[in-house]
């Protein structure tokens, strides 16, 4: 396995969060560069990287910079969504804590491009140690007179999953209720305060320094045709070593699990894999054989990629009660906008635990699967869309399991 | 305007604005759609995902609500897929639901009862016996009451204190299926507007503390009328009923559609003031505080033109039908009389604010002014007929028709009210707008018209 640290690079380093060390290590070296370049044209290096969205959905990053007014009567701004709460992601977190002036540089070149003077990172409520060692960044690079003509401002939500979502996590930055918004007729920018707003994840953010100092080419250098570059993969669960590695997309699951993770944990067989966090659906120990870790790759099973944060499950583990766990989560988190998901979760939620508890009959089996076809595809959001695939996805791979439970 | 188009509907012809609501082309069509967030003056919010039509190239039924008009569009409103979701989703509307009708006010003109009947009519696959709990009893303020458990969220009431009063006093608090709408920490709903939440509510979560329990609302009947209240001219439904044994009694006013006039609103005030019409009503013939008979007043009444003859004022309340004032303002001038309808006393700049309110508080403010009429205050008066004019006026003697009690020794006359009559008014924007007769009373007041028959007679 071809071993590759483009966001990762400093991680290893030392105090790394610090101005000094980071600078030692090369940090902000891009911006002597950035000011010989024209706004349109940096969007067009991006665009050539192929970089691609990593907070889950994977959009082209470039194609959405490009949706971004040159020219506007208003104020535009760029809005860092590390509001990152999908249970089995946590890679954000080691960004803003060992390289957070990798960030602070991706965001200048981001507003550079463009034409923003005031960037929010929106931060997880959970995460406010995280937070802390963020801001000390932003203070130092205040001081250091590198921010100044941008600004940056970190925001931190109130513990809402949806804020996730980037225009639910706009409306919580205006001070309203995170709620998805009707989403747009044709392709246009994103909205703060009426202002035209580019959200995008923190890794994808942070991977634009690199790019940007080496060139699109180097960064398509990773990774397959259609998912370009690397992502920070992460895994949890039974394996030996859980954590955040770094990996370019289209390696084999198996390979980065057993490389990184060290294999299962106390030798165990592996039963099942979800994929890139709760909402891709899981797969079975024969499927993930046989996979790589790109978009492409998955999607042609049915799940996605999501975030590359791989859940890890060993041969002891009940489906039923791991499904039981996510769709607790789903309750818990749906904003209760739209019928189907504000009812619908709560539906499913108690339809498996009386599976779990004996208590379940194979009518309820069948309702479970027409109530997620009622929640797919009739929501503001893909929340729901979400819960139903990951229903699916469990019934279609470990029915027998369900059914055993009854 | 944008350009006119054409669409298909139900494999139906139709010419719309390019780009405007479909749910708005569905609802003026009368195409039956079930929706609960959407309202004409709220606009789109998309939450209750009950609109969903499809659309002929699109992969996934589309809210209504949500999609804008295009040429050459076909919709299906009707297919049996689209009325499966319209099922499912109602279906979900109700696992949570207290499906408490029985002891529900707004059981009878229900939305989540009507779309029952439309799209569900099934035994519920629900076994769900943990309906999740909210409380059932919230005094919001203003005469309004909130019961979370019935509440379908659709934001129709939050809307309306954000976009239309803005006041800002209700939102949604909590995720999921607990989310529920309250007022915000240490407010309560005040605003001159507040009961129209009532009639927002598609269903029986919000209900009106002045309403709730007197009446089932199939038992009413509906009159079209304008609100007394002002010179706006609200249009408005008098809800009333006679029950068995007892007198037609009005229950509520009601708001009624208007664009050129109040829109979908009135206020509180206009709303309330029905109960006026129900209390301290004069119910019989006074003359020196004693009771007389039909056939004494009338005898009197003709002692006293004779005795004044030459010094007789007629006053006209601002508040009767037109045809009503021209029957006086003739009759006065066949017995010789002054007009005057004195106006200062209902203007009240305290009461007026941009919305509907208006600082005139006379129905047929508008009449008066267009008519001419003397709005002076009478001088030299003998003898005033004041037909139900409010002010007190200095005279020798007075004759005074009247719907309400009064503290005096003049001839009392009980007229009926405007609900117990037909007639036409003019607001203060010279608007002309007619009122049905609502009420018919077991024992009738006489109205004006027949009330100068008698005196003439």
């Amino acid at each position: 396995m071809r071993e590759v640290a483009i966001v990762s690079r400093k991680f290893a380093v030392e105090n790394s969060h610090t101005l000094s060390v980071a600078q030692a290590h090369g940090a902000y070296k891009t911006l002597e560069k950035l000011h010989t370049l024209a706004p349109l044209e940096i969007i067009e290096i991006i665009k050539e990287s192929g970089l691609r969205g990593k907070g889950g959905g994977g959009a082209p990053a470039g194609a959405k910079w490009a949706l971004m007014p040159q020219e506007s009567e208003r104020p535009s701004f760029v809005v860092i969504n590390c509001d990152e709460s999908e249970p089995g992601t946590f890679k954000d977190r080691q960004i803003i804590t060992k390289d957070p002036h990798l960030l602070i540089e991706g965001i200048l070149i981001t507003c550079y491009a463009v034409k923003a003077k005031h960037a929010y990172v929106y931060i997880r409520g959970e995460y406010a140690q995280y937070q802390d060692v963020l801001q000390g960044a932003v203070d130092e690079a205040y001081v250091a007179g590198i921010l100044g003509e941008v600004d940056v401002t970190l925001h931190r939500g109130a513990g809402a999953y949806i804020c996730g979502e980037k225009s639910a996590l706009l409306e919580s930055l205006e001070g309203k209720r995170g709620h998805p918004r009707l989403k747009p007729k044709q392709p246009e920018p994103e909205w703060y305060f009426g202002n035209p707003t580019l959200v995008n994840n923190v890794e994808t953010i942070a991977s634009v320094p690199f790019i940007m100092e080496h060139g699109a080419a180097a960064y398509r250098a990773y990774g397959t045709e259609k998912s370009p570059g690397t992502l920070l993969f992460a895994m949890s669960g039974h394996v030996e070593k859980p954590g955040v590695y770094e990996a370019e997309f289209g390696v084999s699951m198996m390979d980065y699990i057993n490389h990184y993770g060290g294999g299962m944990k106390n030798g165990k067989k592996l039963k099942a894999v979800i994929p890139g966090g709760a909402s891709t659906g899981v797969m079975t120990a024969a499927e993930a054989d046989n996979v790589q870790l790109d978009y492409e790759s998955l999607r042609s099973m049915g799940l996605s990629l999501g975030t590359g944060g791989m859940i890890v499950m060993d041969e002891d583990t009940c489906m039923v009660s791991v499904l039981k766990n996510l769709l607790e989560f789903y309750h818990e988190e749906s904003c209760g906008q739209c019928t189907p998901c504000r009812e619908g979760t709560g539906w499913v939620d108690k339809l498996v635990g009386k599976i779990l508890d004996k208590r379940g009959s194979s009518e309820d089996i069948d309702k479970l699967l027409e109530v997620a076809e009622t929640m797919n595809g009739k929501t503001i959001c893909v929340f729901a869309p979400a819960v139903s695939a990951v229903i699916v996805s469990f019934l279609s791979r470990f029915r027998d399991e369900f059914e055993a439970a009854l | 305007m944008s350009e006119m188009i054409e669409i298909i509907v139900d494999d139906k012809t139709y010419r719309a604005e390019e780009g405007s609501l479909l749910i708005d082309l569905l609802i003026r069509e009368e195409i039956k759609v079930p929706y609960f967030c959407y309202h004409e003056s709220l606009g789109a919010d998309g939450n209750c995902r009950m609109c969903m039509v499809e659309i002929a190239g699109q992969k996934r039924p589309q809210i209504a609500c949500d999609t804008l008009v295009k040429s050459g569009m076909e919709v299906n409103s009707k297919s049996t897929k689209i009325e499966k979701v319209h099922t499912d989703i109602l279906e979900l509307e109700l696992i949570n639901h207290p499906v408490d009708c029985p002891t529900c006010d707004q059981a009878g003109e229900c939305s989540l009862q009507d779309l029952y009947m439309d799209y569900g009519l099934h035994d519920a696959k629900v076994t769900i016996v943990d309906k999740v709990k909210h409380d059932k009893k919230v005094d919001l303020g203003s005469n309004v009451m909130l019961d979370q458990e019935r509440c379908v969220l659709c934001a129709r009431c939050t809307r309306f204190t954000d976009k239309i009063t803005h006041t800002h006093e209700l939102g949604i608090i909590g995720r999921g299926d607990e989310a529920k709408v309250s007022t915000m920490p240490g407010r309560k709903l005040d605003n001159p507007y507040a009961m129209n939440v009532v009639d927002l509510c598609p269903v029986g979560a919000l209900t009106s503390k002045d309403f709730r329990f007197h009446q089932r609302v199939w038992f009413l009947q509906s009159a079209e009328s304008i609100c007394h209240g002002c010179a706006k001219g609200c249009n408005i439904y008098i809800d009333h009923n006679k029950m068995k044994y007892q007198d037609d009694v009005i229950y509520r006013f009601r708001p009624r559609r208007n664009d050129a006039v109040n829109g979908f609103y009135i206020c509180d005030e206009g709303r309330l003031s029905y109960k006026e019409l129900e209390t301290n009503r004069l119910e019989s013939m006074l003359y020196d505080g004693v009771v007389v008979d039909e056939h004494e007043a009338i005898a009197q009444y003709k002692s006293l033109l004779t005795q004044y003859q030459g010094r007789v004022s007629v006053v006209i309340d601002a508040n009767l039908y037109s045809e009503e004032i021209e029957a006086i303002v003739a009759y006065a001038e066949r017995i010789g009389a002054k007009v005057f309808a004195p106006l200062e006393c209902y203007n009240d700049p305290s009461f007026a604010d941009d919305m509907l309110k208006s600082a005139q508080r006379a129905a047929n403010y508008g009449a008066i002014v267009k008519m001419g009429l003397e709005t002076n205050m009478p001088s030299d008066a003998g003898l005033i007929i004041n037909f139900n004019h409010p002010t007190h006026f200095n005279a020798e003697a007075e004759i005074h028709f009247s719907t309400h009690k009064q503290e005096s020794n003049a001839l009392l006359l009980p007229m009926a009210a405007f609900s117990e009559n037909s007639g036409s008014l003019i607001n203060e924007v010279g608007l002309e707008q007619w009122c049905e007769k609502a009420v018919e009373k077991n024992s009738p007041a006489p109205t004006v018209l027949s009330w100068l028959e008698k005196v003439e007679g």
